[in-house]
C-alpha cells in the first residue's frame, strides 16, 4: 500500500460541447483546486499538465497565470489516460520524498482537436492506420458480447440512461438533462455505429480539472475538519500479447490488460472488490462498462447484464458505477476526464457529492484507458 | 486505372490484381502478426516478412454511420467495419464491403480492395474484406 500519499486539493472547469478558451479553464481548475487545498501556488514543488492536442509546452505558458513558483514542471500525454497519468506522476512525485506537494492539471477541447480529424475522414492525407473510426473498435465489442452472451442493445441503453441520469447531479457534468432519460430515449437517439447511438457515446467536448497531492504532514496541517482522503494504490500498465491480439487500431485494447491491471491496484492497495465503494471506468460507450463489471470482479464473467438488471450500478445500488455521470455523460476531453474522476471520487469520499453521494463511501476506484495501450488506475480511501 | 496500396509495408496487389496482407512471422515463438513487425514482440527475436491468407472468418462486425475514409461528402451513408480471424492466429481490423445486414459472426470472409483516393490515373487503395 502506498503509505504516504493524499489528496488536498481537487477542482473542475465545467465540461462543455462549446468550451471557453482553454486557457481559461486551465485556471479555473486549477485554482479551484488550489483554493480546496488551501494553499498557494508557489507552495506547489511538482507540476504534471496533461492534454492532448495544443501547443508544444502548451501547459507551463498556463500556469504562469498562477505563479513562477521555481516549480518541476512535466508534460504528459498518455491519449484518454492523459489525467491519469498526471496524476499518478504527482502521486509518485510525493511518494518518492522529491517534494511535499504535487500537482496535476488536465485541460483541452476535443471538438478544437476533432476538426484535424475531420480534414483527414475528408481525403486529405489518409493513412492506413487512421481508416475506421474509434466508435467503430467499441461496437464490434458490442457486437461479438451480443453473439457471446446474448447481451441485448436495451442493456446497453439502461447503462447510458443511468450515467445520463448520474450526471443530472454532476454541476460539472457536460449533459445535464433536464428530465429523467429513458432507456427508450437512449435507443431512439441516432445511430452511431452499431448497436451504438449517439446517447450512448461519450460527449466530446472541452474542459479541464486539477488534483494536488500532498505528503500526511501536510494533509493533517491542511484539512480543516474535514477526513482525509488517501491514495492507497497507484498502477500503469500496458498491453500484453493475448490470442487475437490486434497491433493496429485497437483502440478498446485486449480486456486482459484492465483485469491485469485491476488486479495489481488490489494487491497494491490490500483491498478487494468487495471493499470497494464506487468505481469509475473508461466508458466510451456502454459496452465497456458492462465488460468492466467483470474484468474487475465484480460479478463473474458474463453475468454483468444480470448487475444491470438489478440496479447494483446505479447510486444506491450495491456497486455504484460512473456516479458523476462518467465519460457517457460527465463528458471526455482527453486530458482532463481522469482527474475529473479523481474530482469526484475526492468528494464522494468525503462526504460532500450531495444528490450523488455514495452512503458510506470508503474506497473509490478510478480507471482510464489510454488508446487501448495503456490503463491507469488508482484506489483512493477515505481515512477519518 | 491502375491501383497502388495507399501505403506500402501493409499489403501487396500482385499483377493479377488479387491482394494480399503482409504480416511478420517469428520462428521463435511460431507465431504470425499483422501488420509488418520489427521483431518478435514476444520473444524479441528476428521476425520474417510472409503473406498472410487471404480469407477467414468474420469474428465480429459493426455498421459506422459515417463516410468511408477518403469521402469528400459529409452527411450521408456509412461503412461496414469487422474483425476477421485468419486461419494462422492473426485478427485483423478493416472495413467490410457490403451493407448493413450482410454480415454474420461466423460467415467466410475474403481480403478485398477499396479505393481511397485518385492520385491522377492510380487508385490509391486500403485493404478490407468481403463475403466469400
Amino acid at each position: 500500500m502506498i503509505d504516504d500519499v493524499y489528496v488536498i486539493g481537487v477542482g473542475m472547469h465545467p465540461f462543455q460541447r462549446t468550451a471557453p478558451p482553454v486557457r481559461d479553464m486551465y485556471f479555473t481548475a486549477a485554482k479551484a483546486a488550489l483554493n480546496d487545498a488551501g494553499i498557494k501556488f508557489k507552495e506547489v514543488g511538482e507540476l504534471y499538465n496533461g492534454y492532448l492536442g495544443g501547443q508544444m509546452l502548451e501547459g507551463i505558458g498556463f500556469a504562469k497565470d498562477l505563479g513562477l513558483n521555481n516549480a518541476s514542471v512535466t508534460h504528459v500525454e498518455n491519449a484518454s489516460a492523459t489525467g491519469s497519468t498526471a496524476f499518478r506522476e504527482a502521486v509518485r512525485a510525493v511518494r518518492s520524498g522529491d517534494c511535499e506537494i504535487a500537482m496535476a492539471v488536465g485541460f483541452d477541447d476535443m471538438m478544437k482537436m476533432g476538426m484535424s480529424m475531420m480534414k483527414s475522414m475528408a481525403g486529405e492525407d489518409p493513412t492506413i492506420d487512421s481508416i475506421i473510426l474509434p466508435a467503430g473498435f467499441f461496437a464490434m465489442w458490442a457486437t461479438r458480447r451480443m453473439y457471446e452472451r446474448g447481451t441485448t442493445v436495451e442493456t446497453f441503453a439502461k447503462i447510458a440512461a443511468k450515467n445520463w441520469n448520474h450526471a443530472r447531479h454532476n454541476p460539472y457534468a457536460q449533459r445535464q438533462s433536464d428530465h429523467e432519460v429513458t432507456p427508450e430515449e437512449v435507443l431512439a437517439s441516432k445511430p452511431v455505429a452499431y448497436p451504438h447511438t449517439s446517447k450512448m457515446a461519450c460527449a466530446a467536448g472541452g474542459g479541464a480539472a486539477s488534483a494536488i497531492v500532498a505528503t500526511k504532514a501536510v494533509a493533517e496541517r491542511l484539512a480543516n475538519g474535514r477526513p482525509l482522503v488517501k491514495v492507497t494504490a497507484s498502477q500503469s500498465k500496458s498491453e500484453h500479447y493475448t490470442e487475437g491480439h490486434i497491433f493496429m487500431g485497437a483502440v478498446v485494447g485486449p480486456a486482459d490488460l484492465t483485469t491485469r491491471t485491476t488486479q495489481a491496484l488490489y494487491e497494491q492497495a490490500g483491498v478487494g472488490p468487495d471493499d470497494v465503494s464506487f468505481v469509475h471506468v473508461h466508458d466510451a460507450f456502454p459496452i465497456e462498462e458492462l465488460m468492466y463489471y467483470e474484468l474487475m470482479g465484480f460479478c463473474g464473467e458474463g453475468e454483468g447484464d444480470r448487475l444491470v438488471e438489478e440496479g447494483a450500478t446505479s447510486i444506491g445500488g450495491r456497486i455504484p458505477f460512473s456516479p458523476d455521470g462518467g465519460l457517457t455523460a460527465r463528458g471526455h476531453p482527453g486530458g482532463p476526464t481522469g482527474l475529473a474522476q479523481v474530482w469526484d471520487a475526492t468528494v464522494q469520499l468525503r462526504g460532500e457529492a450531495g444528490k450523488r453521494q455514495v452512503e458510506g463511501a470508503k474506497n473509490g476506484m478510478v480507471h482510464m484507458m489510454g488508446a487501448g495501450s495503456i490503463c491507469v488506475m488508482h484506489m483512493l480511501q477515505r481515512e477519518d | 486505372m491502375s491501383r497502388k496500396p495507399l501505403e506500402e509495408g501493409y499489403f501487396v496487389i500482385h499483377e493479377d490484381g488479387s491482394p494480399a496482407l503482409l504480416g511478420s512471422y517469428s520462428k521463435a515463438a511460431d507465431q504470425h502478426y499483422f501488420p509488418i513487425r520489427k521483431q518478435c514482440p514476444i520473444t524479441e527475436e528476428p521476425v520474417e516478412t510472409v503473406e498472410l491468407p487471404t480469407e477467414g472468418v468474420l469474428y465480429s462486425w459493426t455498421y459506422i454511420n459515417m463516410p468511408v475514409m477518403g469521402a469528400t461528402e459529409m452527411g450521408f451513408g456509412g461503412t461496414g467495419v469487422g474483425q476477421v480471424d485468419l486461419p494462422n492466429g492473426v485478427r485483423v481490423q478493416a472495413n467490410l464491403k457490403g451493407k448493413e445486414g450482410d454480415w454474420e459472426i461466423g460467415m467466410k470472409m475474403k481480403l478485398d480492395l477499396q479505393p481511397v483516393v485518385k492520385k491522377g490515373d492510380t487508385e490509391l487503395c486500403t485493404f478490407c474484406f468481403s463475403v466469400a
